[in-house]
């Protein structure tokens, strides 16, 4: 495939390029495709952006000069009484940062972005929340008057984080078994793809809803909390219900790649089977890994929306998209509860399914010819 | 080609076991099952009279009242024997009794059937209705600024799922904020017993819309673009240069060789009808607070009402596992060149 053509002495004008790998020029091809490409790097940002969140949004200041010495807030819990304030808990740095500026002194403090935390209730608003959007909130306030542009903000790492951590263990499990069963194939084949069948005829959300509902936090009596709902927990249950996808096109390209000359000759190398498998077999058949990789993320953020919506999803007060559109739900005067994550998981998932198109069409282009 | 059916139907039965000693077994374990409900329950009134008995145990119940209520919901026994009782009962026919609504769940889940096959066969019809023709209007089209228009809407669609949809839509036309197009939920009007024929029409049309409009929305994307693939693909085949080289018109050659060809995936996935009588997608009934099956199974989960629960799955497995028997007859009945072995 990768061969070129021997250079012809006709056309020796042009300098002979050098093979390029079947992988560069996928490469080559997804960039190629602006929209994909596009979309891609986009995302690349947002989540990298994403990381750095405690500095842009948060409520703590990032550096504070109080009576001549500098404090980092950011780093460190400083108790109200470090910079005079009458309260109890911690400074409250916006107040802080308005006082400093109402005294005209050498005292500053350098606030974020946007100076609100995700999971902190701003109970000294006027009216009751939720808040409509204001120039403070530009997106509004929750139920519980947290501050909604932060919450997405905080959200799209969660999910995006959550849902890449299902696709990664996901297809560890399900590439493993699906090259298990193509490899070996035989009785492990038939066992395996019956084990499989049941798996998978299991109503995804129903049974995961079913699961969760247990991981309820449980207090049994007379005993400590025996069981509590976590971000990694629901990871778990998340992969152990669907891995199943990837093992059937892993499996048919191990059945097929295992006829090959390559592995006939590192068998008669004396290569281990692992080695085989693992080494050879492998990076010859991700082909339909690397084209469903984008919309199993597609597929977990949706379900993690799904799941937090009903109920079933991450613990309380971490920031989740799914929350508040269930919030909205309960109150459907209130627009912006809706509008404006339901704007978030749409934008962030439209961009993914461009990527997926992208990356399909440069890993497993179909050529369609049609006639006249 | 019989007995690879056949075989198939048998298999169903370890399957069906797989799935439901899976789910049993998961159930059984939660804390707050119907045990600890009704101790909870006793416990409530004990508190109220403000009086106590003399031998009680731990949880604050006499200890032969426990055993009692343990044994009256089955838990005295160990879990393989109760599953063993349920898996007999349910090869009667019997589903047992709910615990909340106190009816046999055959009958709390064959009162949810009306909607769910009213919302299932209209969503599926109108799919089918709305996105073969898009998908073949498309093929045809390739490349067009039709095409790309309307795959930007393919894509809308897919990244969207179809209950959060849903809530953008009571959210802009349910009334709440915009316009107050649609009523904000439930099934039918109040009234509608006292409605004459066509007011019932319109008034189903008008309740039905947005959460139908959103049941499509789920299978929109893939299915316009499995109708358009499938007939580029065949667009591409020698029997389609044969027929133009002998002259055939374009219109003949695309909607009588080449289309039907190429509805041969579309029609497998008509095996699948037979579960629409349970299609309720929860998310979208929970949207729109219509008290369907999907609905039914959410609360039973929320509330431990295990025999529904339970009594749902088995009904659901079974249609799949029945509906992807019958995918497979359809496509053998469509397509002579596959045979099954």
């Amino acid at each position: 495939m990768s061969q070129d053509k021997p250079s012809s002495p006709t056309m020796n004008a042009a300098p002979p390029r050098p093979a390029l790998s079947i992988f560069s020029r996928r490469l080559r091809k997804f960039r190629s495709l602006k929209r994909g490409y596009y979309s891609f790097l986009i995302m690349l940002i947002a989540y990298a952006v994403s990381f750095l969140l405690p500095v842009l949004v948060n409520s703590k200041a990032l550096v504070v000069r109080y009576q001549g010495s500098y404090y980092f807030p950011i780093l460190r819990y400083y108790g109200a009484a470090t910079f005079g304030q009458q309260a109890i808990g911690e400074t409250d740095y916006r107040e802080l940062a308005r006082s400093f500026r109402e005294e005209h002194q050498a005292n500053w403090a350098i606030l974020p972005l946007i100076p609100y935390s995700p999971v902190e209730s701003l109970l000294d608003l006027p009216g009751t929340p939720p808040h409509p959007p204001s120039w403070q909130h530009i997106f509004g306030t929750d139920d519980r008057a947290r501050d909604i542009f932060a919450r997405l903000a905080y959200g799209f790492n969660v999910s995006l984080t959550f849902a890449l951590i299902v696709m990664l263990m996901g297809n560890t499990i399900g590439i493993t078994v699906g090259a298990l069963l193509g490899y070996f194939g035989g009785k492990l084949d038939i066992l395996g793809q019956r084990a499989i069948e049941i798996w998978s005829s299991l109503p995804f959300l129903y049974t995961i809803i079913i699961v969760s509902s247990i991981i309820v936090p449980v207090y049994l009596p007379g005993r400590n909390l025996v069981l509590q709902p976590s971000f990694w927990l629901l990871i778990v249950i998340l992969t152990i219900f669907d891995w199943m996808g990837i093992t059937y096109y892993v499996r048919g390209e191990f059945y097929r790649e295992k006829a090959k000359d390559y592995v006939g000759a590192a068998i008669a190398m004396g290569a281990s089977e692992a080695s085989i498998m693992f080494k050879h077999i492998l990076p010859n058949s991700l082909t339909p890994v690397v084209s469903f990789a984008p919309f199993m993320i597609v597929g977990n953020i949706g379900a993690l929306v799904a799941l937090d919506f009903l109920g079933f999803g991450l613990p309380a007060p971490t920031p989740s998209w799914g929350e508040l559109i269930g919030q909205g739900v309960e109150n459907l005067n209130k627009w912006w509860l809706v509008i404006f994550p339901l704007g978030a998981m749409f934008l962030t998932l439209l961009l993914i399914v461009f990527i997926g198109e992208a990356v399909r069409e440069a890993f497993d282009p179909k050529e369609y010819s049609r006639l006249r | 080609m019989s007995g690879y059916f056949i075989r198939r139907f048998l298999l169903i039965i370890p399957t069906f076991i797989g799935i439901t000693a899976a789910v049993f077994l998961v159930m059984q374990l939660v804390p707050g099952g119907p045990v600890e409900r009704q101790i909870a329950r006793y416990k409530e009134s004990l508190s109220e009279r403000g009086g106590g008995r003399a031998s009680l145990t731990e949880t604050g119940l006499p200890t032969d009242a426990v055993e009692e209520l343990k044994k009256f919901y089955g838990f005295d026994k160990p879990i393989h024997v109760r599953y063993g009782l349920w898996l007999w009962n349910v090869i009667h026919l019997d589903l047992g009794r709910s615990y909340i609504y106190q009816d046999p769940v055959w009958d709390v889940i064959k009162s949810r059937f009306p909607v769910s096959i009213f919302l299932g066969l209209t969503g599926f019809l109108l799919s089918y209705l709305v996105c073969v023709p898009l998908g073949v209007f498309k093929a045809i089209r390739h490349g067009t600024r039709f095409d790309f228009l309307s795959s930007t809407v393919v894509f809308l669609g897919y990244s969207v799922p179809g209950w959060a949809l849903g809530t953008a839509l009571l959210v802009l036309f349910g009334g709440g904020s915009f316009w107050s197009l649609f009523p904000l939920g439930g099934f039918r009007p109040d009234n509608w017993e006292y409605l004459g024929f066509f007011q019932k029409i319109t008034a189903q049309l008008h309740y039905m819309f947005l959460p139908v409009f959103c049941y499509m929305i789920e299978s929109f994307a893939t299915l316009t673009i499995l109708t358009k693939n499938s007939l580029m693909e065949n667009l591409g085949q020698d029997y389609v240069r044969t027929a133009f080289a002998k002259g055939l018109s374009e219109r003949r050659v695309i909607f009588v060789h080449a289309l039907r060809n190429s509805l041969i995936p579309i029609a497998t996935g008509l095996g699948h009808v037979v579960s629409i009588i349970l299609a309720g997608s929860f998310l979208i009934e929970k949207v729109f607070n219509i008290d369907g099956m999907g609905y039914l199974g959410y609360t039973s989960i929320l509330q431990r009402d295990y025999p529904v629960a339970l009594g749902i799955l088995v009904i659901s497995s079974v249609l799949l596992l029945v509906g992807n028997i019958l995918s497979d007859m359809i496509y053998v009945l469509v397509d002579p060149r596959i045979r099954f072995r």
